[in-house]
């Protein structure tokens, strides 16, 4: 810096200043004048809009985090029983019936539908493959079921389709974050975590969130698809089992007095007091909370998630295998936990993967195995809850992640000896009963083969969003405050699906 | 578009503003006209100032009117009339103020005086009608507002013709001030079949034969509270039967020449036809449910003690006053059921299921008068206890599962116009008692339950690979 620079800087600084001490209150409040005027008007108009009844931001009280709350509005359901079918049942072979399919069966992919588009396992030009199962029109409805489920079909009358469901995941893990946390990406709450933040539940002796899954495997998600993410952890689902202790170590180990239990969960609630008085961190007082749920579980959960006291008949109807892990034994137990006040269940049935790169993963085979093992089950699933009056407040929901595609898969660009089709994002179907949402009624359709979605369009935000309305919340208000700012299960999307509601 | 949205809010002022220059300019002529009595001259100084103010006034009311046509559809025609009085009646007092400041011929400043009054009536008029209607005025006085019917009755119905004795009368009653030939709101016009068809903003409102893709049935059938529900919610909606006939007038071809017997009634619709008749279709009213009707909070005290003994009480949703009371792990006592009995306002939703409550428990549930739904699943009531609740009229949904109650004790409340469903699964109603109950409850849903899920060959069996 020259003597010329450093001089010319000094002056610019020294003016600066004297500048700056000519600037007075006075100049401060005159200029302020116009701002302070404009946030009065500013607030005076915000007031305007706002009504005195607006519905309050829900507090979380660490100290009883799942007593039952009211919803922002009334809704129409107060629990839901979600039916997972992990990997993704073909829509092709159960609900979306296409002739034109049957009839392009064996000729080449047009390149239209494969130009610009990415499969999981597709490469090359595949062929067509038309629906691998015989389809008949059910009930008044007249609704379109395959031969796969021949219970299911009775039952067209009391559900809604929605054919025209799409998502933008072809793979499993990230499409099914996407359907139950609204994100394709780990870190976010599940649908089951936001509805017991909102709700809580009303059977203090139960968890709020249970899951149950099957099929031999965790989804493959795994557990952050029903993780709380950053809602307060107490919030997360507790997965329970339907072979043996439906929690691991729920009974008291041998010799053990339940009074004794009781001193135990008193004396390390007390250490745990003595914590929160000298840390403050709420999580100790959720702590505390669950120590006491816990104690009382031991007491309640058995005797809730043991399907063996039921009488037969019902066993009969869902087809469970007692003693056995199976998703028939998870339904009954579905039906159970609402019945005892559990607001949200949450069912995963691992195995519909239908690529047809083997016998257990094929659309003439594996697929028919796994539609053998739910259709009684979900069938009776419906009827039960129907005749206990418990439907009319029991959302339940059927889906998968994604769809299947109508081309047959050509895996490494070889002919597979099965038939299958590969993750397709574009068009798959759902079906959503009970719980205030529209009975036969059939939403969205796709193109004559299925591939895309023609009208009715929706994606797990909109899924999302009429789950959350039919339980009385407003999926754009429902937010948690995190990092800085608010979140929502639907984060910037989701258009309640206000067709399908009765 | 952020100058677009302060044009549009400016313009949304023009209603209140209107007001302005004709309070003004109305003061203004009435002082004018007076002073030309000695017993009022003192006014006189007055006038030149006030038809000022008024002129400022109507000036800025033009600018605020030109900025609301251009954000809406309104009939072009009746806007213009409507725009230029106004810029009438502006200038006009705008030349009184002029004229008074150069002191001309007393008489022309009386005339035009007169003018002016007379220009701003009939500005305001037009102003009335581009906003409630042409006819809104007058309908006081035409239409047999007493009943508030939309369709006046018809003479004989079955050879009435269905559009324009019917249907033109219900839409022009109930749709044509918005979407008529003075205003299109979402550029929706509804007075004739071309135009339903034609659309609006949303697409086409009318689609021949099919009700259920109609714009125009599927946004009657929307719940209130969503924003594309019609009518808006604070406009007179339209009934049960309205909508019934709206829908089978679509599904039958939406045709506007043929008689109500060509379009073939459906047998619901024979059921509804006397009615039009008659007349006795009664508009929708806006606050029917209980549930709109405000109700002071319950009483704390009895709140706590509930609370406090484990039952699960909360307001239905989080800004009403009604409650839903859950005894779900705490079991009934007398005392408890006679804290009940304090929130019998309040308490609209109550769950009982697989408590020891009994048919003496049950005399408590007497007076809760507005229960909607009762949950009394699994509980040692009888016949004897279902005789409790006689006056509770307005339940609509009623849980007996699992309990020991039968046919006759049930038909004990037949008189219960809302109660749609009725549970009765694992009761004393049997087949026969089941046909029975269906006479008595003609438009109740009654569900036995029973249900099996017969079990197939391909249940027990898998497929196994070739």
């Amino acid at each position: 810096m020259t003597r010329e620079e450093l001089n010319l800087r000094r002056l610019m600084k020294e003016a600066n200043h004297t500048q700056l001490n000519a600037y007075t209150r006075r100049h401060f409040l005159k200029e302020s004048a116009m701002g302070l005027g404009a946030l009065a008007f500013g607030s005076l108009l915000g007031s305007c809009g706002s009504k005195p009844n607006e519905p309050k931001q829900i507090v979380f009280d660490p100290a009883h985090p799942l007593l039952p709350k009211s919803p922002p509005f009334l809704g129409k359901a107060k629990s839901v029983i979600y039916l997972h079918m992990a990997g993704a049942p073909s829509q092709l072979e159960l609900f979306d019936y296409k002739p034109e399919l049957e009839k392009m069966s064996g000729q080449d992919c047009p390149e239209s539908l494969l130009k610009g588009k990415k499969f999981a396992f597709i490469t090359g030009v595949p062929k067509m493959l038309g629906p691998q199962a015989k389809f008949a029109q059910h009930g008044q409805s007249r609704a379109w079921v395959s031969d796969n489920l021949p219970h299911f079909s009775t039952m067209v009358d009391e559900v809604t389709f929605l054919k025209a469901v799409t998502t933008d995941q072809f793979n499993h893990a990230p499409a099914q974050l996407l359907m139950h946390t609204g994100s394709a990406r780990l870190g976010k709450p599940s649908m089951g975590s936001w509805v017991t933040y909102g709700l809580g539940t009303e059977n203090q002796n139960l968890p709020g969130f249970v899951v149950l899954t099957s099929g031999g495997s965790f989804p493959d998600a795994g557990k952050s698809i029903w993780g709380s993410g950053f809602l307060p952890s107490v919030y997360q689902g507790v997965q329970c089992r339907s072979e043996g202790d439906p929690v691991l170590f729920i009974k008291d180990p041998n010799g053990m007095e339940r009074d004794l239990r009781k001193a135990t969960i008193d004396a390390i609630n007390a250490a745990n007091e003595q914590e929160y008085a000298y840390y403050n961190d709420p999580e100790i007082l959720s702590r505390i909370s669950q120590y006491e749920m816990a104690f009382r579980m031991q007491v309640a959960a058995p005797e809730v998630m043991n399907i063996d006291n039921e009488p037969q008949y019902i066993h009969d109807m869902y087809g469970t295998q007692p003693g056995k892990a199976c998703f028939a034994n998870n339904v009954l137990l579905a039906r159970k936990l609402v019945e005892k006040g559990v607001r949200f269940v949450q069912l995963f049935d691992w195995g519909w993967d239908a690529h047809g790169d083997g016998p257990q993963n094929s659309l003439n085979i594996g697929l028919k195995n796994k539609c053998r093992s739910t259709d009684k089950p979900i069938t009776a699933l419906l009827l039960d809850l129907k005749q206990r009056g418990l439907l009319e407040d029991t959302l339940v929901v059927w889906g998968g992640e994604f769809g299947r595609t109508p081309m047959l898969e050509n895996r490494n660009g070889v002919k597979s000896p099965y038939n299958g089709r590969d993750h397709h994002t574009e068009a798959f179907t759902m079906w959503m009963a009970g719980g205030g949402i529209k009975k036969g009624f059939t939403y969205g359709e796709t193109d004559e083969i299925g591939y895309s979605a023609v009208s009715g369009k929706v994606e797990a935000f909109d899924i999302q969003a009429t789950i959350l309305n039919q339980l009385g919340f407003n999926h754009e208000k429902f937010t948690y405050d995190f990092q800085g700012r608010p979140f929502r299960l639907t984060d910037v999307f989701g258009k309640v699906i206000h067709d399908i509601i009765a | 578009m952020q100058l677009l949205k302060i044009s549009q809010f400016l313009g949304h002022f023009h209603p209140v503003l209107v007001h302005l220059p004709i309070g003004i300019l109305v003061l203004g002529g009435l002082f004018h006209l007076l002073s030309a009595s000695n017993r009022y001259a003192f006014l006189y100084p007055a006038v030149r100032i006030t038809y000022l103010l008024g002129a400022i006034g109507a000036i800025v009311s033009c600018i605020s009117g030109y900025l609301l046509s251009q954000t809406s559809d309104y009939d072009a025609k009746l806007v213009g009339l409507h725009q230029w009085l106004g810029i009438g009646v502006a200038m006009v007092a705008l030349l009184l103020y002029v004229l008074l400041t150069l002191r001309v011929n007393e008489l022309l400043l009386r005339l035009l005086t007169v003018v002016v009054l007379i220009s701003i009536t009939i500005t305001g008029h037009y102003g009335g009608s581009l906003t409630h209607g042409s006819d809104y005025l007058f309908t006081a006085l035409t239409a047999d507002v007493s009943s508030g019917v939309a369709i006046p009755p018809v003479a004989n119905i079955q050879q009435a013709k269905a559009y324009p004795q019917l249907v033109e009368p219900l839409l022009k009653n109930r749709c044509y001030s918005c979407h008529g030939a003075e205003k299109q709101k979402g550029k929706l016009r509804l007075d004739s079949k071309d135009f339903m068809i034609k659309g609006g903003e949303g697409g086409p409102s009318l689609v021949e034969g099919k009700a259920d893709e109609s714009e125009l049935i599927k946004r009657l059938l929307l719940p209130l509270d969503n924003d594309d529900h019609m009518p808006p919610k604070e406009k007179p909606q339209l009934s049960q039967e309205e909508i019934a006939l709206l829908k089978w007038w679509v599904n039958q071809g939406a045709d506007t020449h043929k008689t109500v017997m060509d379009l073939k009634p459906t047998p619901e619709m024979s059921a509804i036809l006397p009615l039009f008749q008659s007349g006795a279709v009664k508009p929708k009213e806006t606050k029917s449910s209980l549930l709109d009707k405000e109700v002071e909070a319950a009483a704390t005290e009895a709140l706590k003690k509930l609370k406090d003994a484990g039952v699960v009480v909360l307001p239905i949703h989080q800004t009403s006053n009604y409650l839903s009371v859950n005894f779900v792990t705490t079991d009934v006592t007398p005392a408890l059921l006679d804290e009940l009995k304090k929130l019998d306002k309040q308490l609209v939703y109550l769950e009982l299921a697989y408590t020891s409550l009994n048919d003496e428990g049950m005399k408590t549930l007497s007076s809760l008068k507005n229960l909607l739904q009762l949950n009394l699943r699994g509980t040692a009531i009888t016949d004897k206890g279902l005789a409790h609740l006689k006056d509770l009229k307005q339940l609509t949904l009623l849980n007996l599962v699992e309990t020991k109650v039968s046919a006759q004790g049930i038909a004990q409340l037949k008189d219960f116009k809302n109660l749609k469903s009725i549970y009765l699964y694992k009761t004393g109603v049997d087949k026969q008692g089941l046909t029975s109950l269906k006479t008595v409850f003609p438009n109740s849903s009654l569900d036995t339950g029973g249900y099996r899920v017969p079990t197939l060959a391909s249940d027990t069996t898998v497929v196994k690979v070739p």
